[in-house]
């Protein structure tokens, strides 16, 4: 019994940093499913998205989800500016310059935040930081709850629109059959601004959430976003939203457990070793169909 | 004569759709093999299946008695198999000698001796003042012609031809069917996909009818194309 | 070729002048030769093979940390080091490529960055080894024939020569067998099967000798920092400044690699004063310059011209 507490812990822990990890793969594999694009820059709107509840707080002393409701639409803004300006106009080009694109946008965001921001962490204190709120014996942190909780009703929402609605429909026939899309009359070019709009609003919306938990730093950190969305969307398998859940759950467990019952230095790598064996063993991830050989 | 080919029940299957169905054939050195059909028939199928970019799930191929089943493309065409693309695929960013080159490296010693296989080649084909040209620049006939030249250069003994005659103008045409003649009076052995009934009639010495992945005809090309089967499948499909 | 040798000839007379010239401009010059001859070293497996690696970072702390542990724990000579180094760097690329060679997409770019992190990780961890996230000092290193090794002067010729040789390695390559077969790769993978060429092995020669010369570019770059740090040697960022370097210079080519080092690391140093630590803002800026209107890269086009110009007065004459 007494083993069994910290374990129930662990999981529990694990699976809401699991939440926020598929919060921030659904993006990069929604954009990557739709468009064939792995975005580089992916983890750098996510530190955006720190910034401007960051920001937010520091002018207007809000609480970060409520600057959701500016951080939202300004991601999807941004998303459509950079498609519209860069992605689109290389469309004909291989997808490795697509790739390489958005590496270059990755390395302008980072480095414009750290020009904008300076090198020093910043975070935002919320009175409920070190609330917990307990079940049974196991203690779960507010902060990441609310994660948690907003991962479901970001997920509800985006299954949704991809399901029930007009967009949603001609968003899935662009990802299925780019071809067939537009011979019934779906405006493909137009579809793909949307779903980087789309992705790039989900990345900040992930860093809102992270705020009250973690320090925002330019840089680095962007690339570091980005690496767990990758693990996240390869663990589950590249392209497939539902996936990318099972994904980001599965990494949080394998890190909070391996940090816990093997080495805590290595809670990193042990997500990127993962990700080398699914390469291995099943590259098409362990909840995707397709296999991407040849 | 030798035997060059020999495929025996090969069957391809893609999911539940069977492309190709227990298909036999032989080829003998110097004779060409015509394979036709409708659209959707299985000759590309089965000629990827042959030169081993698609596996076949069942059967077996040797090549001059070499059983070559498992064998990887790229072993089959050390073992002897040479094959254009039915969309040409020049390298481009590459010149057209470079493009020729890349092939002549595999049964010649250093670069020399290379280079001289390759503008040989383009001779060959008609391109050889045309060799500093980056191959991005080729119109469709000389892509083509680019495209022969890469499969000679490996020096086959077997030579698989996929569609070159499409869309060819008919002096570009009448040159192609003539070049491919003179490359039998070589000693090739040689197997070709083609729409064009003309090259068809004209160069094979047997002819194989494919319809829905099943053989369904073979013999002399004058057999075959007043075969009442072949007049349905082609007919029947349309 | 013999051209290309010529102007490299050019470009060492030129290197053993520079110190008598700019005897106060050395630290750039190491910089750029180092990164000269990494990018081009890259290249060999970005640009010929055409396999964008984003990891190669690894390479060069590994090939540090051989020189600075096997001095200061083995007493082993940093030749004998670099030489190990380079071993373990194209052991490492062989059992990496093997792993994800088979795949294709953005698969491998994926798995090169997983595997530096992996690297980076163990360098900071495994503090008894490499000395943690501290670091690891070389305090002493042999003089062989008397030469100080701790000099600037002596560092500057070890970076020139480095870089020489990885140009030269790919002056040969360009025109040899294996040149060819590199680029056929790249170009398409099932015209060069029916070349007879086997893709996978292709591409494991290509990554098991451009990680090898990065190593050993990585051993001088440690005993030129004779201070290793892992965040800095097995740095994501490092990785992405070889890649996009051989990139922007232009993949594929003899001189691109080295130009984008000219050009980078130079107008890097004018960036640092503008920007502090903003100066890969650069590198970000300039990528997406190259990949919207120089899709070969600066000398990529450049010699795209010349050879659209050579064919255009062969005809005409």
């Amino acid at each position: 019994m007494s083993e069994l507490v910290p374990l129930l812990q662990n999981i529990s822990n694990g699976l809401l940093i699991g939440g926020v990890y598929a919060l921030i793969g659904v993006g990069l594999t929604l954009v990557f499913g739709v468009m064939g694009t792995i975005n580089f820059a992916h983890g750098d709107f996510v530190v955006l998205g720190m910034y401007s509840a960051v920001l937010f707080n520091a002018v207007f002393g809000w609480d970060p989800y409520i600057s959701l409701l500016i951080a939202v639409p300004v991601g999807v803004l941004v998303g459509i500016a950079v498609e519209r300006g860069i992605l689109a106009r290389i469309a004909d080009a291989p997808p490795e310059s697509a790739m390489l694109a958005t590496l270059g946008i990755s390395l302008i965001i980072g480095n414009g935040l750290l020009l904008t921001f300076g090198g020093e962490p910043k975070s935002v204190q919320v009175s409920y930081a070190s609330s917990t709120l307990p079940i049974g014996p196991v203690n779960i942190s507010i902060v990441l709850l609310l994660a948690g909780l907003a991962t479901v009703l970001v997920i509800l929402g985006l299954y949704m629109l991809l399901n029930r609605t007009e967009i949603g429909r001609a968003i899935r026939g662009t990802a299925e059959n780019r071809l067939g899309a537009e011979l019934v009359g779906i405006n493909t070019k137009r579809i793909h601004s949307i779903v980087f709009g789309i992705g790039v609003s989900l990345a900040m919306t992930a860093g809102v959430t992270l705020i009250p938990m973690l320090f925002a730093t330019p840089s680095a950190t962007g690339a570091i976003f980005t690496l767990k969305a990758f693990v996240v969307t390869v663990l589950g398998g590249l392209g497939n939203i539902g996936a990318a859940i099972g994904g980001g759950v599965l990494l949080g467990l394998v890190e909070v457990l391996g940090a816990s019952y093997l080495d805590a230095a290595y809670r990193d790598a042990y997500g990127l070793i993962a990700f080398l064996l699914i390469l291995l063993l099943r590259p098409e991830g362990l909840f995707g169909s397709t296999v991407k050989r040849v | 004569m030798l035997e060059a080919l020999r495929a025996e029940g090969i069957t391809v299957r893609f999911g539940g759709v069977t492309a190709v169905d227990h298909v036999s054939l032989t080829l003998k050195d110097g004779e060409i093999l015509g394979l036709i059909g409708p659209n959707g028939a299985g000759k590309t199928t089965l000629f990827n299946a042959l030169t081993g970019f698609v596996p076949a799930g069942e059967g077996r191929i040797t090549l001059y008695g070499q059983d070559v089943t498992r064998d990887p493309p790229y072993q089959r065409t050390r073992a002897g198999m040479g094959r254009t693309f039915q969309t040409e695929r020049p390298f481009e960013e590459l010149t057209v000698l470079e493009n020729v080159l890349v092939p002549a490296f595999l049964k010649t010693k250093g670069r020399h001796e290379a280079r001289a296989l390759a503008l040989e080649m383009l001779d060959q084909v008609g391109l050889a003042d045309r060799a500093e040209q980056p191959a991005l620049d080729l119109n469709l006939a000389r892509r083509r012609r680019l495209e022969l030249a890469k499969a000679l250069a490996v020096r086959p003994r077997i030579l698989f031809l996929d569609e070159i005659m499409a869309g060819l103008n008919p002096p570009a045409l009448r040159e192609m069917i003539g070049f491919v003649a003179g490359l039998r009076t070589q000693g090739l052995a040689i197997v070709m996909v083609e729409h064009i009934m003309q090259a068809i009639i004209e160069l094979s010495d047997h002819v194989i009818v494919l319809a829905s992945g099943k053989m369904i005809a073979e013999g002399t090309p004058q057999a075959v194309t007043s075969d009442d089967r072949v007049i349905e499948a082609y007919l029947g499909t349309d | 070729m013999i051209r290309h040798f010529t102007v490299l000839g050019i470009a060492v007379l030129a290197g053993l002048a520079y110190p008598h010239l700019f005897p106060n401009a050395l630290t750039i010059a190491i910089s750029v030769l180092l990164f000269a001859g990494w990018a081009t070293s890259w290249d060999i497996l970005g640009g010929w093979a055409g396999q964008l690696s984003l990891g190669h970072a690894g390479f060069v702390g590994l090939g540090a940390y051989f020189v600075a542990i096997g001095q200061s724990d083995y007493g082993l000579a940093p030749w004998w080091a670099m030489m190990l180094a380079m071993i373990a760097a194209a052991a490492l690329a062989f059992a990496w490529g093997r792993i994800t060679f088979g795949l294709r997409g953005p698969y491998f770019t994926l798995s090169t960055i997983a595997v530096a992190e992996i690297l980076r990780m163990i360098a900071i961890n495994e503090g008894w080894l490499t000395g943690g996230a501290t670091g690891v000092f070389i305090a002493t290193l042999p003089e062989p024939f008397g030469i100080d090794l701790f000099s600037r002067v002596v560092h500057f010729h070890m970076a020139l020569a480095f870089s020489v040789l990885t140009v030269a390695i790919v002056i040969i390559i360009s025109q040899s067998r294996f040149g060819y077969q590199l680029r056929a790769v790249r170009e398409d993978e099932s015209s060069a099967m029916a070349a007879g060429i086997n893709p996978v092995v292709v591409k494991l020669k290509a990554f098991m000798l451009s990680a090898a010369l990065v190593a050993l570019g990585g051993g001088i770059y440690g005993i030129f920092l004779s201070f290793l740090e892992p965040h800095i040697l097995f740095y994501l960022f490092l990785s992405i400044q070889i890649a996009l370097t051989a990139i922007i210079g232009g993949r594929g080519t003899i001189w691109g690699p080295s130009i984008g080092a000219l050009l980078l690391i130079g107008s890097g140093e004018i960036f640092r004063a503008a920007f502090a630590q903003a100066n890969l803002l650069i590198y970000g800026l300039l990528i997406l310059v190259v990949i919207l209107f120089l899709p070969r890269g600066i000398f990529g086009e450049i010699q795209r011209r010349a050879v659209r110009r050579r064919y255009a007065r062969s005809t005409q004459g």
